[in-house]
């Protein structure tokens, strides 16, 4: 990482810095404006959610609730429904059954306006999807622009801060084909960042990278979560979880069979299926 | 508006229509695709062949074809066949040939281009490690390609030597500009005698409509057959 | 073989008395030209909206995109032809058929109007291919950061699609400009007509056909030659 280190939530910030951008130094400061809202508040409750692919159900019953500033990492077998799970969250899946709530918002709801919702929460990809025909500079500011209505100097800059901030400054006129899959993940975290999200969701982010490629990716989203974003995190990387986790996820087959404190999960697992599953996690 | 149609001219020319039209244009159509697909598949293994001269010349042929309107092609044949047949049989003077006979060889040298196309596909997506495996059981380079590349090719592109069957029958209309009496022909002919042309050139597009429509529904439901069974 | 060859046949006068047989050649192939691009305009812009369409989470949107493809492509253009120039106008208020009927050019107008609609039926179908070839990630990318399903098509799906499809939409404008002979049926006095009007007059078959392959085989390879520039210039760094 090239990026100079992000403080954490409780270091000093420059006063009269939190409401709008930065014009300068964005550098020194954390990636996200700091919060002000006292942790604890939900922003992200689901509430009994089922799903069916036709007459098969792929999600039961899921309850949980995500806090302002809180990290929740969320596990499980492939094909347990974490990813279809984590995009119901945003309305890119549909679900039959139950609510979700995103700050407030129902994301259920013939009147929430859902292009609206979705630019407040920053979404990453396991496989990157940067938009390929266009420079990293314009997928950077492309929805700023477009969604958001930000000027083409502003929306620059917010994205050319970002992209200093995952340390691939230099790469700005490249392509997405020209950059590395680590590269990649980082300027799409980078992109998700520039809409000023209020929550981020990642979806299996360092699944479809080389080995050596997964530390980088890991380290901008340790810095994020430092920084007091909340997150919610589809992965396998336990590693992740214990260090900057508050609570840990275990799904299997369409069911929340798990959801606890980053230390009672890997302290003592209650579900024999999560300890199965542990074991074979953390066994390689 | 729909009035002073009159539809009793269809049913009065019903055994022209098909009894004539349609015979003509499904056999022009049957016995082009056949011969066609034959030609084709040689012009394909000629461009593959590598032998110099003979794969350039293959495809120059093929990129002609497939650069010109099949309405210059028309009438390019029905003056050339002819001589070429006073060629063949060594006749001083240009020989008649019926007007079916050159329609026949216009439509199966034309479709030959692309029916080649297709095979040339067809050949190149056989895996090379095949043609090695025969070759290593001592096979010669023409049992191979008949034995066991063809056969393979042939079903990986029956949906699209199919499809390409239905664009050469809905083609066969153009023998229209040679006054022939295919389906479409008989059609106008019936039009231009009775003052019918709305009654007339509907029912014929209704018709064309119906058969491609199926055959091509047909064609359809086989490929994704074939693509289950690879 | 008795053929009597004349390759000068092209510089006498023509018996329309307008100028010579490769004027009239040349005009015949201005004529091809202007029809295959106002039929291609109407084609690209209405094969992207039906191609579109088959890809929309809306049933009814693709329903009637597939019964647009259906119908295009299982009809003959040459009964198509038949059906803008000789079926529409009786179809119509007595008035309105009988000012298409008047009007200049008709077989011009008619034969844009036929051959657009028709290769918009190919064009959709490449469209739809192009859109389905790329990473299901791409539209949800798109729509996760907040774009509209149109912004999503506009400046995520199409620019790429229309990339993919760029070798396969050029067989299909050269297909498009090959069919605009099929609208001498009606008239129009495109290439192929003048070649096959100057075998009538003149008697010289072969040097009329000659040339217009070769004038034929030339639009070919500008348009290939122009395609490959297009598509050079298109090529996205980084993109194999």
């Amino acid at each position: 990482m090239t990026s100079t280190p992000i403080p954490g939530p409780d270091a000093p910030t420059p006063a009269g810095r939190e409401a709008t951008l930065p014009d300068d130094g964005l550098q020194q400061g954390p990636l996200i404006p700091p919060r002000t809202a006292t942790t604890g508040e939900p922003m992200i409750a689901i509430n009994a959610v089922s799903k069916w692919y036709g007459s098969f159900q792929v999600l039961t019953d899921c309850t949980t609730t995500v806090s302002k500033g809180e990290v929740v990492v969320v596990c499980g077998p492939s094909g347990s429904g974490k990813s279809t799970l984590i995009k119901c969250v945003n309305a890119l899946e549909p679900f039959q059954e139950g609510q979700i709530t995103v700050d407030g918002t129902k994301v259920k709801d013939r009147a929430t306006n859902l292009p609206k919702l979705r630019s407040r929460v920053g979404m990453v990809f396991q496989h990157f999807e940067l938009f390929p025909h266009l420079s990293i500079t314009d997928n950077l500011t492309l929805a700023q622009r477009k969604v958001l209505g930000r000027s083409p100097a502003d929306a620059e800059k917010r994205g050319l801060d970002l992209l200093a901030r995952v340390g691939l400054s230099d790469h700005a006129k490249k392509y997405p084909g020209q950059l590395s899959g680590g590269q990649q993940q980082r300027v799409a975290i980078a992109r998700a960042l520039a809409m000023d999200p209020v929550v981020m969701l990642f979806d299996e982010p360092t699944s479809a990278l080389d080995p050596e490629m997964v530390g980088e990716v890991l380290d901008v989203m340790v810095e994020l979560a430092r920084d007091g974003m909340t997150m919610m995190v589809v992965t396998h990387e336990m590693g992740f979880a214990r260090k900057v986790a508050d609570r840990v996820i275990f799904m299997d087959r369409g069911e929340i069979v798990e959801d606890a404190t980053k230390s009672d999960f890997f302290g003592q697992p209650r579900s024999p299926r999560a300890q199965h599953f542990l074991s074979k996690i953390l066994s390689h | 508006m729909f009035a002073n149609l009159d539809f009793g001219v269809i049913v009065s020319s019903l055994p022209y229509l098909f009894g004539q039209g349609m015979v003509f244009t499904v056999t022009l159509t049957a016995l082009a695709a056949s011969m066609g697909v034959v030609l084709g598949t040689l012009l394909a293994i000629l461009r593959l062949s590598g032998v110099p001269g003979v794969s350039h010349l293959a495809k120059g042929y093929v990129e002609l074809m497939r650069s010109l309107p099949l309405v210059l092609v028309i009438f390019w044949f029905y003056f050339l066949v002819p001589y070429i047949g006073a060629w063949v049989v060594r006749s001083p003077t240009p020989i008649q040939v019926g007007a079916f006979a050159s329609a026949l060889v216009t439509f199966t040298l034309f479709e030959a281009a692309f029916f080649a196309e297709i095979m040339r596909a067809g050949i190149q997506s056989i895996p090379k490690g095949q043609t090695a495996a025969a070759l290593a059981l001592g096979m010669t380079r023409a049992q191979v390609m008949r034995t066991v590349v063809l056969p393979q090719a042939f079903r990986n592109m029956l949906p699209l030597l199919l499809t390409q069957t239905i664009i050469l029958f809905q083609d066969t209309s153009l023998v229209y500009v040679l006054s022939l009496t295919d389906f479409l022909g008989a059609a106008s002919k019936v039009a231009q005698r009775d003052g019918r042309l709305v009654e007339m050139y509907l029912f014929a597009a209704v018709v064309y409509f119906l058969i491609c429509f199926t055959a091509s529904s047909l064609v359809r439901r086989l490929h994704s057959r074939v693509a289950i069974i690879r | 073989m008795n053929y009597t060859w004349n390759w000068g046949i092209f510089f006498e006068p023509s018996p329309e008395g307008t100028g010579t047989y490769a004027d009239m050649l040349l005009s015949g192939l201005l004529w091809t030209i202007l029809t295959a691009l106002a039929s291609w305009a109407i084609a690209f812009c209405l094969g992207s909206i039906v191609g579109v369409m088959r890809t929309l989470p809306s049933k009814a949107a693709r329903g009637f995109g597939t019964a647009y493809v259906e119908l295009f492509r299982n009809v003959p253009l040459l009964v198509q032809m038949f059906l803008w120039y000789f079926v529409l106008p009786e179809l119509l208020l007595p008035a309105a058929g009988a000012w298409i009927k008047q009007l200049p050019n008709a077989p011009f107008y008619t034969a844009v109007i036929c051959l657009g609609f028709f290769t918009a039926a190919r064009v959709a179908e490449q469209v739809r291919a192009g859109i389905e070839a790329l990473p299901r990630g791409q539209r949800l990318a798109g729509t996760a950061m907040g774009f509209t399903v149109a912004q999503t098509y506009r400046y995520v799906l199409l620019p790429n699609a229309y990339r993919i499809i760029l070798p396969p939409m050029t067989s299909e404008f050269l297909n498009n400009l090959k069919n605009t002979s099929v609208a001498l049926t009606i008239g129009l006095l495109e290439l192929t007509a003048r070649a096959r009007s100057m075998q009538e007059f003149s008697f010289q078959v072969f040097e009329a056909f000659t040339a217009a392959t070769l004038l034929y085989v030339l639009i070919n390879v500008v348009v290939i030659v122009a395609a490959t520039f297009l598509e050079r210039s298109l090529t996205i760094p980084g993109q194999r």
